[in-house]
């Protein structure tokens, strides 16, 4: 079974919030409910230097995800390739998951009564698609989907040219 | 693993059961990115960029993603209407196309014989692509009166570089320059003319050296190698002392320098004027750095110069263009690759030719308001702002009576928002055309619905420098709403000049398009026309100046009674140039820092933009934070010589605690009282519109940088 992951090069992140709405115009969330959002960290001193990143916070699709466990319902399933999948028609809004989830990733949307997450666009890629904020939308190309040993590479080579000014 | 391909077009098709996918040009910012448009049921439902588009690779900003939730916004105008009850009562009553074309008309005709056709001012704000159709219809009115954001916008880069190489050098991003130093911009968020954050980023990602010149701590400041964080407004001097260096350690290309330039000794005599004490003083930018910053651009070739708008609201708006262009040139980036580029367009009728520009019947240019005191603006058909304030107001130097406005909303955007707002409230008439009802368009008479890029076909890009144009399709019809060009072919009928136009506008764009042989209907078959690619063009025939040289030095400036090389000048309000005034208010305000999804006054109602950000922000270091009884989230009023607004204070410590640094623009569509909180938030109460506050040359307004002092908002209201 392949496994997929969507990963951020957060260091190439300009802010510009397109995934944001890239999301909003796949799965309509309502206003306020944000499944990927962008965040800024900074500016602060690090290092004894002035900097200011961006931090671009969705469901990290975790190997052992605790919002799983808390689930009363067996809403949240973890698939085999991966993707952590909440099923709306089951949720109960009872809100555990929401505390469990240790990187703030789910919220509340009070009109459905329903918990709310990234579900990795699972309905576009089980028919061959990519999900929405990862596919070709972002200036920065710093959203990547697919297997992530594979994407990490490339992050990491990337990295690479970018500071060592390898111009082919 | 399955094989997943990026924007894959079949499989979108397939996969939600869309009944056509259009390729069309986006204009939700100055125009630019290659989209797709998605529909079903004769509704757009989706709209992504499109992979083969050379602008944007596929890529696209939150902005044209949301472009359906503004073209079926529930409050868009969708038909004319006209006023039912005192000026800004927000009393409207519905009228028919040809009635509110034909009051225009009356009013148009009847102006011109009692006063002349140049008290009938015609304006858009950046232009939403109908820049040339406005300008040829006031042409052939015969008004040279044409009131743009161009004075401080984009204008200004186009005036300077015609008079010192003949055309804008583009970044050329496609082959990748080694250095950029991006200066007073933030193009990715932003959309500085002509560009587009993508290919910049790419740039990046391939090693390119990166400098930034801003106040400002942006994530570009904070990426680059050297950040230059000098003082608001003080660009000249900083540019001036980085040429210093550069002449003074030969860094410069000789070759270059030697056969191409015009002026190269009164302009090293001038840059010797600026050593680094002196501008380290006036910067606020170690003398170290500027040094390094020199160094490295120089050095690095090819490099090239990402600029913007920001250097042009100053009034040194002239000169600092003038004095990034001397460092383009004399390090020898221009027209190399993966320098700046002089791109040819195609072959087509070009923006001027259609502006018809030569058609201003004599006699009438030497009535363009202002065109005596600023002469490079004038040169250019530009106009600044209170010159037209003044001849409603005051019927100085003759009286102004109608105003007719195609998407601009000026009391919000224009310096001294109070003195603007007097002059549209009293104007004879007014005509507006825009998406809403904008706190400028509830001052109107009549008002007409104005179509957006999915409702028209064009040619995008027809005006940019980066030598492509792009077909924009027509995809939707919303209610009566016509496109600013097919309203103005119309109206040219109804007012004698129908000779000069078409029967609807496609004969138009047939018009543009017959150099290169080829009719809209063909063009719209075609994905995109790109000139000519060649570099180092000024070999052969010289640049398009008067001494066929890259004119260091100014003959067209000096002809025109100015200084013909860059000068800095302090800012109008400074703590050094009015260092009284510094005493009550002891903070540098700066006005203009962009925030993604938003574009000037635009899209405040569009919920997927507005959901980025509910308040107006102004940022605030934490220890002047501190100082003041500031806190994060804190209603801040802002108060200057010319009034006070309030906005949403949010600590920030990537600035010198000095400054103070606030959004523009700001008003709320969600207010249903017709003024929608014009004058809660705007900015441009703060700013001062004075003559002597504007750029000599170019009558830029000195928008971007004031004088304020910063308190709690009193009593409830506050988080």
């Amino acid at each position: 079974m392949k496994r997929y992951a969507l990963m951020i090069d957060h260091e190439s992140c300009w802010g510009c919030k397109t995934c944001e709405v890239a999301c909003k115009q796949e799965n309509h969330s309502p206003y306020g409910i944000k499944l990927i959002s962008v965040l800024e960290d900074g500016p602060k001193i690090v290092n004894g230097k002035l900097d200011f990143v961006f931090q671009v916070n969705t469901c990290r699709h975790c190997d052992d995800p605790p919002c799983v466990d808390v689930c009363q319902e067996g809403a949240i399933n973890k698939r085999e390739d991966g993707m952590v999948v909440m099923d709306y028609e089951k949720c109960t809004g009872c809100e555990s998951c929401i505390e469990a989830c240790i990187y703030n990733a789910i919220t509340f949307d009070s009109d459905r009564g329903v918990a709310q997450k990234c579900n990795l666009c699972h309905h576009r890629v089980d028919r061959g698609l990519i999900p929405a904020c990862a596919d070709n939308v972002c200036l920065a190309h710093c959203i990547y989907f697919g297997e992530p040993d594979e994407v990490q590479k490339m992050i990491k080579n990337r990295k690479e040219i970018r500071q060592n000014g390898q111009i082919p | 693993m399955k094989e997943f391909i990026y924007s894959n077009v079949e499989k979108e098709m397939e996969v939600y059961g869309y009944d056509s996918v259009v390729k069309s040009h986006c204009r939700m910012c100055h125009g630019g990115c290659g989209v797709l448009v998605y529909t079903k049921d004769g509704r757009v439902v989706k709209i992504a960029g499109d992979p083969d588009c050379p602008i944007n690779h596929g890529t696209l900003c939150s902005k044209g993603m949301a472009s359906h939730q503004l073209a079926y916004h529930p409050d868009r105008l969708t038909y004319p209407m006209k006023r039912a009850g005192a000026k800004g009562s927000g009393k409207w009553e519905r009228i028919s196309w040809d009635e509110a074309l034909d009051t225009i008309a009356e009013r148009i005709l009847s102006y011109k014989e009692s006063y002349g056709a140049e008290s009938i001012v015609m304006g858009y704000g950046t232009g939403r692509d109908n820049e040339a159709v406005i300008y040829r219809f006031a042409n052939l009115l015969g008004s040279p009166n044409v009131l743009t954001a161009g004075h401080f916008c984009y204008g200004p880069r186009i005036a300077t570089s015609i008079i010192t190489c003949g055309t804008n050098p583009i970044v050329d991003y496609e082959n990748h320059p080694k250095c950029i130093m991006v200066w007073g911009n933030n193009l990715v968020i932003s959309n500085p003319d002509c560009y587009k954050g993508e290919p910049f980023s790419v740039s990046l990602d391939k090693g390119a050296k990166l400098i930034a010149v801003d106040p400002r701590l942006t994530r570009i400041a904070a990426r680059a190698h050297i950040w230059l964080q000098l003082r608001p407004g003080t660009d000249t001097a900083l540019a001036l002392g980085m040429l210093n260096v550069i002449v003074n350690e030969e860094l410069y290309d000789r070759e270059f320098v030697e056969n191409y330039v015009y002026g190269w000794e009164p302009f090293v005599k001038r840059v010797s004027e600026y050593p680094l004490d002196r501008v380290e003083e006036i910067t606020w930018v170690p003398k170290h750095k500027i040094v390094e910053a020199a160094r490295m651009f120089a050095t690095t070739r090819p490099a090239a110069i990402q600029w913007g708008v920001a250097i042009e609201q100053q009034v040194t708006c002239a000169d600092n263009n003038r004095a990034l262009l001397a460092l383009m040139g004399i390090t020898g980036n221009i027209d190399v690759p993966g320098g700046q580029v002089l791109f040819k367009t195609p072959g087509i009728r070009n923006v001027g030719y259609f502006g018809a520009h030569r058609m201003l019947p004599d006699g009438q240019s030497s009535k363009r308001l202002g065109g005596d005191r600023f002469r490079l603006a004038g040169n250019f058909a530009i106009i600044n702002p209170k010159c037209v304030w003044d001849a409603i107001l005051e019927e100085k130097p003759y009286p102004v009576k109608m105003l007719f406005f195609i998407s601009s909303n000026p009391v919000m955007t224009r310096g001294n928002a109070r003195e603007v707002y007097r002059a549209l409230e009293k104007v004879d008439f007014m005509a507006v055309s825009d998406f809403f009802l904008t706190p400028t368009a509830e001052l109107a008479d009549i008002v007409l619905p104005a179509a957006t890029w999915l409702e028209m076909d064009y040619i995008g890009d027809f005006w940019k420098r980066h030598g492509y144009i792009l077909p924009r399709r027509k995809v939707i019809q919303v209610g009566e709403c016509r496109s600013d060009h097919e309203m103005l072919n119309d109206l040219a009928h109804r007012v004698g000049q129908g000779e000069h136009w078409w029967d609807d506008f496609e004969g138009a764009l047939d018009y543009i398009l017959e150099p290169m042989g080829i009719t809209w209907q063909d063009f719209k078959k075609m994905d995109y026309i790109r000139g000519e690619v060649r570099y180092e063009k000024y070999k052969e025939n010289g640049f398009s100046t008067p001494s066929r040289k890259f004119e260091l030095y100014s003959s067209l400036l000096e002809k025109w009674g100015y200084d013909p090389l860059p000068q800095y000048r302090e800012p109008p309000e400074s703590p050094y140039s009015t260092p009284e005034l510094y005493k009550e208010y002891p903070y540098i305000l700066i006005t203009g820092m962009r925030s993604p999804g938003f574009f000037h006054t635009e899209n405040r109602q569009i919920p997927w933009l507005r959901e980025l950000h509910e308040d107006p922000i102004v940022e605030i270091h934490p220890e002047t934070a501190k100082k003041e009884g500031l806190r994060e989230g804190d209603w801040v009023v802002m108060e200057s010589p010319r009034g006070k607004i309030r906005q949403r204070a949010k600590i920030f410590e990537g600035m010198d605690p000095r400054i103070i640094a606030a959004q523009h623009a700001w008003w709320f569509p969600e207010k249903k009282d017709p003024g929608h909180g014009w004058d809660e938030s705007n900015v441009n109460i703060l700013t001062d519109n004075a003559y002597e506050a504007c750029d000599p040359a170019m009558g830029a307004t000195h928008v971007r940088t004031l004088l304020c002092k910063i308190y709690p908002e009193n009593g409830e209201g506050d988080s």
